[in-house]
């Protein structure tokens, strides 16, 4: 077995919390979350987790036309209280594998809190008030974030691997919770402006980072007026989107016509 | 990677018997069903998470209440002739990116279990599987035996409706056992217990069909009942059994009354020819047997994949 992961260099940090996101979710929310925040506090990645031991690599996989390799990283940047990690879902050995993020942060950084970042998908319009959805695996932490806005999750089905990561913190009494801001199933293989700046605002607010959302405030403005001028072009989209904002549900021949449209239509934007 | 005892229990030369779920589940149907009937306790488990993925998660009030993985669980009983100690697990670790039971971690759970066995004094296991063979699923099956030293070979033969490896038609007492069922075996061997697997038949023209196959597992208890002297009521497993038996039969009807002519006459003539002993068994060209191959799971197809009913 190889080393399971490789320190760059050893970080400066301070009582940190860890931030968790995996590349495949979705609306590419988290990713791109990852990517605002390391962005704003100038992370660098300092260690890095060895692929060989959790993914297949016989090959690899093409993706927008683009060959992949699978990632996990860890940033720190200005900030001496924030760790981030960005990470390839591993397709093996996942057990073993949040064992690692969790050995990085807590023993080489002494994290003291996690929070991990996906989208959640949901039969609502883009326009509808949008809440995030969290998950707490200790009562005590979910007591010491009551009044930031969020919503109370219940579920109960099959495992994300960020509630594997909650389970698996919580064996090592790490406070930790999952944010699930709620996306219009019509934007999840788009991007979603809106989700992003929720759970950037939220960050903000919490580990008190003075964004300056000019930026990201204009994304979710185009992304508005864009889906304003579909409305417009298509009366077929603006009555499903009517009938969203109106709690009404769509068929399924609809749902998907409505994916389409939207999807074709931003895409071609681009 | 561990062991969970809730208790350590006093026991007095007990014999474990174990299984994991395989082919027509007919291993741990039957030991599952021992278990019960001896109303056996809980006391120890194998913690699941080095060698499962969680299968379900409960979130209530925003709170993360439970991750469940596949058990892997012991119990224990004190019968009147002998004391018995069960594992039961729900699924097999499987070999790393793949569905198949097999690498690394087979071995440390066949193990981990063993441990256990030692722990508590076992120094006899049995282990129950499923056996493929050319037999009618009208036909009572019969348990192959495999033990896993010479000196038990002797005392295999005496079981009632039960094999040899040799006495399979056309075997010349070779063979091999798949995943746990069989592994643990082995390793009872480089450790040295006693071992001896008991499998009961199932049709060949039931592999990979997700159903299970109670009758078998009831020839596998009337094994593993006389071996361990003990007598249990076998009336709720022979329900299951004739209810599986008329929805083979009515799938059988269907298909025949369904299927163009010639493609029903030929699979019944192929079916057919499994009542006969294996060894008379009319020959069947490769053509024939791929031709049947793709219709026969025509006929033993679920209607509606998501019913867990057998059949």
């Amino acid at each position: 077995m190889t080393d399971l992961f490789r320190f760059y260099r050893q970080p400066e940090l301070q009582n940190p919390s860890l931030i968790v996101g995996f590349s495949e979710d979705a609306g590419e929310l988290a990713p791109k979350v990852i990517d605002y925040l390391n962005e704003k506090i100038k992370g660098e990645s300092f260690c890095e987790i060895e692929p060989s031991e959790f993914f297949s690599l016989g090959g690899v996989a093409i993706e927008n036309d683009v060959a992949q390799f699978p990632e996990g990283k860890f940033y720190c940047g200005e900030r001496k209280d924030l760790v981030i990690f960005k990470g390839s879902e591993p397709r093996l050995e996942r057990y073993q594998f949040l064992q690692t993020v969790l050995d990085v942060a807590v023993h080489h950084c002494k994290i003291k809190e996690l929070y991990t970042i996906s989208g959640t998908i949901s039969s609502i319009a883009h326009t509808t008030p949008r809440s995030i959805l969290t998950v707490f695996n200790q009562p005590e932490f979910q007591e010491k974030l009551r009044g930031y806005g969020l919503e109370d999750m219940n579920w109960e089905g099959w495992p994300a691997l960020n509630s594997f990561l909650l389970w698996v913190a919580e064996r090592r009494n790490i406070p930790g919770v999952s944010l699930w801001p709620v996306i219009p199933f019509y934007l999840a293989a788009v991007d979603d402006s809106k989700a992003q700046k929720m759970v950037l605002e939220f960050l903000d607010r919490r580990f008190g980072l003075g964004i300056d959302f000019s930026d990201i405030n204009e994304a979710v403005a185009e992304q508005n007026e864009r889906m304003a001028q579909l409305r417009t072009r298509s009366p077929e989209v603006d009555n499903y989107i009517q009938k969203l904002e109106s709690n009404l549900t769509l068929t399924q021949e609809e749902n998907e016509k409505l994916v389409r449209e939207v999807e074709g239509f931003l895409r071609r934007k681009d | 990677m561990g062991i969970r005892l809730y208790e350590e229990p006093e026991l007095e030369n007990p014999v474990l018997i174990a299984s994991w779920p395989g082919i027509g589940n007919i291993g741990i149907i039957a030991v599952n069903y021992l278990r019960q009937m001896v109303k056996a306790q809980e006391f120890g488990e194998i913690e699941p998470w080095d060698f499962f993925e969680p299968r379900r998660v409960l979130i209530e009030g925003g709170l993360l209440k439970e991750l469940e993985f596949p058990s892997s669980k012991f119990f224990f009983q004190r019968t009147r002739n002998r004391d018995l100690v069960f594992f039961v697990g729900e699924q097999q670790p499987t070999e790393t990116g793949t569905q198949y039971p097999g690498g690394r971690k087979v071995l440390e759970m066949a193990n981990l279990v063993l441990d256990v066995a030692l722990r508590f004094g076992c120094r006899r296991v049995y282990v129950s599987g499923a056996a493929l063979a050319p037999v009618h699923h009208t036909a009572r099956p019969r348990v192959w035996a495999v033990p896993n030293s010479e000196s038990l070979v002797s005392e295999v033969k005496s079981y009632e409706n039960a094999i040899l490896m040799s006495d399979v038609e056309g075997r010349g007492g070779q063979g091999n056992i798949t995943g746990l069922n069989g592994l643990l075996l082995g390793v009872a061997k480089k450790r040295g217990l006693e071992a001896v697997c008991v499998l009961g038949e199932i049709p060949i023209y039931f592999q990979g069909l997700p159903m299970i196959y109670p009758k078998a597992s009831r020839s596998v208890l009337e094994v593993l009942t006389e071996i361990l002297e003990i007598e249990i009521d076998f009336s709720i497993l022979d329900k299951v059994v004739a209810q599986v038996e008329r929805g083979i039969g009515n799938l059988e009807e269907q298909f025949y009354q369904q299927a163009p002519p010639e493609v029903a006459e030929r699979i019944r003539d192929w079916l057919e020819s499994f009542k006969s002993k294996p060894a008379e068994s009319r020959p069947i060209t490769e053509e024939d047997q791929k031709w049947i191959k793709e219709h026969i799971d025509e006929l033993f197809k679920r209607e509606d994949e998501g019913d867990d009913r057998p059949l």
